[in-house]
């Protein structure tokens, strides 16, 4: 089976720093892949290249067998219009790190802001889509309160559902629990464990190594812009073959 | 801290039911507010005694001469500020963009615009047939500049461009002031770069924005009097008009000063509701702003 996600290759420069150099990673449909790895190791690097939120300079990525950022004519491979981008993107989910929900709207029109504008569905569907995604992540009455009257960790849930309303078949987590406080960690992890549980594909950069152990179908773990070690997180948890890894876990658990 | 200097200032535990609080008295405000009212009443009588033909100002504030310029004031605030905000908004989104020509011409209108006295802007445009006598096509639709450039027209065309020149700076600076974050997050629910402007950064954007455009709003309300000088009978050339034949100088210009400060005024308290309306979202806001001015008390 084709992969969903697959990279080869994949170098990204930011003027004289190398963030990437060489990835090679594959997701298939249904899985969950984590990416572990100290700061400044390219991961979430990695996982914006996905979307095209950091264009590449080397190598190329595939989602859903579609060359990424590019389109063949012939011999030649024409850099995408915006227009075309923005499509691409439709089918992929991202959840950042700070949230950002759009501030000027009530959580329901964060939510039917895509499928209404971007999708152009009906309104009175995506209402009803997203009342039940609010549901789903256990924020059933906050539909019409504003991402500042709700605390950190509604406010992720809120996004996670926003990602959700536009039907993706890939969900990206850029460290989705870093900049919440501790108390409210548990409840995001708890949406994305039941979204794993749905058949969701997902690539998530995270630290929660717990999390990383129960979850993920595969752990891949960076550092220096290079993928270090990959494998279940059984294997790559209990014997790192590198001492990279080893280091890395041994300061994070 | 200073040590007690008699009993009668110490306070013992079993003292606190028997002594009353009194909240601080806020001398300083009364001893001011009164001075302030004295200045105020001082300057209310020295106008009302002096050399001013009162009885005259109050017969020429409803005069038609007077109501018309009124309306043509108020008519070309709102058409300036249009064209101004309008051109205003184009040339920041220009600015930011990724296209270099675009950035170009931005830069350029900016630095030209702001770079030109307002009053000889409204004479270049009044006269703009000195170097294009025709204007149009050649041959198919085609008239005479002089026709076109009424004053009216004139006076939009340089109150408006001048004003989006000041206009996109303060657009520019909205767009810059919201979250980077907001942009790719409408880019990751597949918005094209368009749709993302349009949804998410300007209207977040208006909430830095319209504070300052208020501003330029009210103060294009008296930079109108500037298009006098090229023959549009707004409130002041009104005034002008009927002062040159009965000589009642400070007279007019007291009734024209009276209805200026009424539609600032007016567009105060419009302004209020606006900003109100967008920072929607931004809860935040006014409690921040009251503790400052608590603090400051």
């Amino acid at each position: 089976m084709m992969p969903l996600v697959k990279a080869v290759g994949v170098e990204k420069r930011f003027g004289d720093f190398q963030a990437l150099r060489g990835i090679d990673a594959e997701v298939h449909e249904g899985e969950v892949v984590c990416i572990l790895g100290p700061s400044g190791s390219g991961k979430s690097t990695f996982l914006r290249c996905i979307n095209q939120l950091e264009g590449i300079d080397g190598g190329a990525l595939w989602v859903e067998g579609q060359l990424v950022g590019y389109r063949r004519s012939g011999n030649n491979l024409h850099q995408l219009s915006d227009k075309e981008i923005a499509r691409q993107r439709r089918s992929i989910g991202m959840v950042f790190q700070r949230f950002n929900l759009f501030e000027h709207m009530s959580v329901l029109d964060n939510i039917i802001e895509g499928p209404v504008r971007v999708l152009k569905g009906s309104r009175a569907e995506a209402v009803k889509t997203a009342e039940e995604l609010l549901a789903r992540v256990g924020l059933a009455g906050k539909a019409g309160s504003y991402p500042s009257e709700l605390s950190g960790g509604q406010q992720q849930r809120v996004a996670i559902a926003r990602a959700l309303a536009m039907k993706p078949t890939l969900m990206l987590f850029d460290e989705p629990t870093s900049a919440l406080d501790p108390e409210l960690v548990g409840e995001v992890l708890n949406v994305m464990r039941s979204l794993a549980e749905t058949g969701m594909t997902m690539v998530v950069v995270t630290h929660e190594i717990g999390f990383a152990r129960e979850v993920a179908d595969r752990v891949i773990f960076m550092d220096g812009g290079q993928v270090v070690e990959e494998g279940t997180p059984q294997a790559v948890f209990t014997s790192p073959q590198h001492k990279r890894t080893r280091d890395f876990l041994s300061a994070v658990l | 801290m200073n040590a007690p200097t008699s009993t009668a200032e110490l306070v013992a535990e079993e003292d606190l039911p028997h002594l009353t609080r009194v909240p601080r008295r806020h001398l300083g405000r009364w001893a001011s507010a009164v001075v302030v009212l004295a200045v105020v009443v001082f300057i209310i009588v020295s106008f009302a005694r002096g050399n001013i033909d009162w009885p005259t100002v109050g017969q020429y504030l409803t005069d038609s001469t007077i109501l018309h310029g009124l309306v043509s004031t108020v008519v070309m605030t709102f058409l300036a500020m249009f064209v101004g905000i309008t051109i205003g908004v184009i040339s920041a989104v220009m600015r930011l963009s990724e296209n270099p020509v675009l950035r170009t011409i931005s830069l350029g209108y900016v630095w030209l615009f702001r770079g030109i006295p307002q009053l000889l802007q409204l004479y270049i445009w009044y006269n703009l047939a000195l170097v294009f006598p025709t204007f149009g096509i050649p041959g198919l639709a085609e008239t005479q500049t002089t026709q076109l450039m009424t004053p009216l027209v004139a006076s939009v065309l340089g109150l408006g461009l001048c004003q989006g020149a000041y206009t996109s700076e303060v657009v520019r600076a909205g767009i810059l002031s919201v979250d980077p974050g907001q942009i790719e997050a409408g880019q990751g629910i597949g918005m094209t770069r368009s749709l993302v402007l349009r949804r998410i950064i300007l209207p977040q954007a208006m909430r830095v924005i319209l504070p300052p455009i208020g501003n330029e709003f009210i103060s294009m309300v008296k930079l109108t009097s500037l298009a006098s000088a090229i023959q549009f009978t707004e409130i002041l050339h009104s005034a002008q008009n009927i002062y040159f034949v009965s000589g009642k100088v400070m007279e007019l210009l007291f009734v024209a000063t009276f209805w200026y400060i009424v539609v600032v005024s007016v567009l105060s308290v419009g302004q209020h509701f606006i900003e109100k309306r967008f920072s929607r979202g931004h809860g935040s806001r006014r409690p921040a702003a009251a503790r400052v001015q608590e603090e400051t008390a």
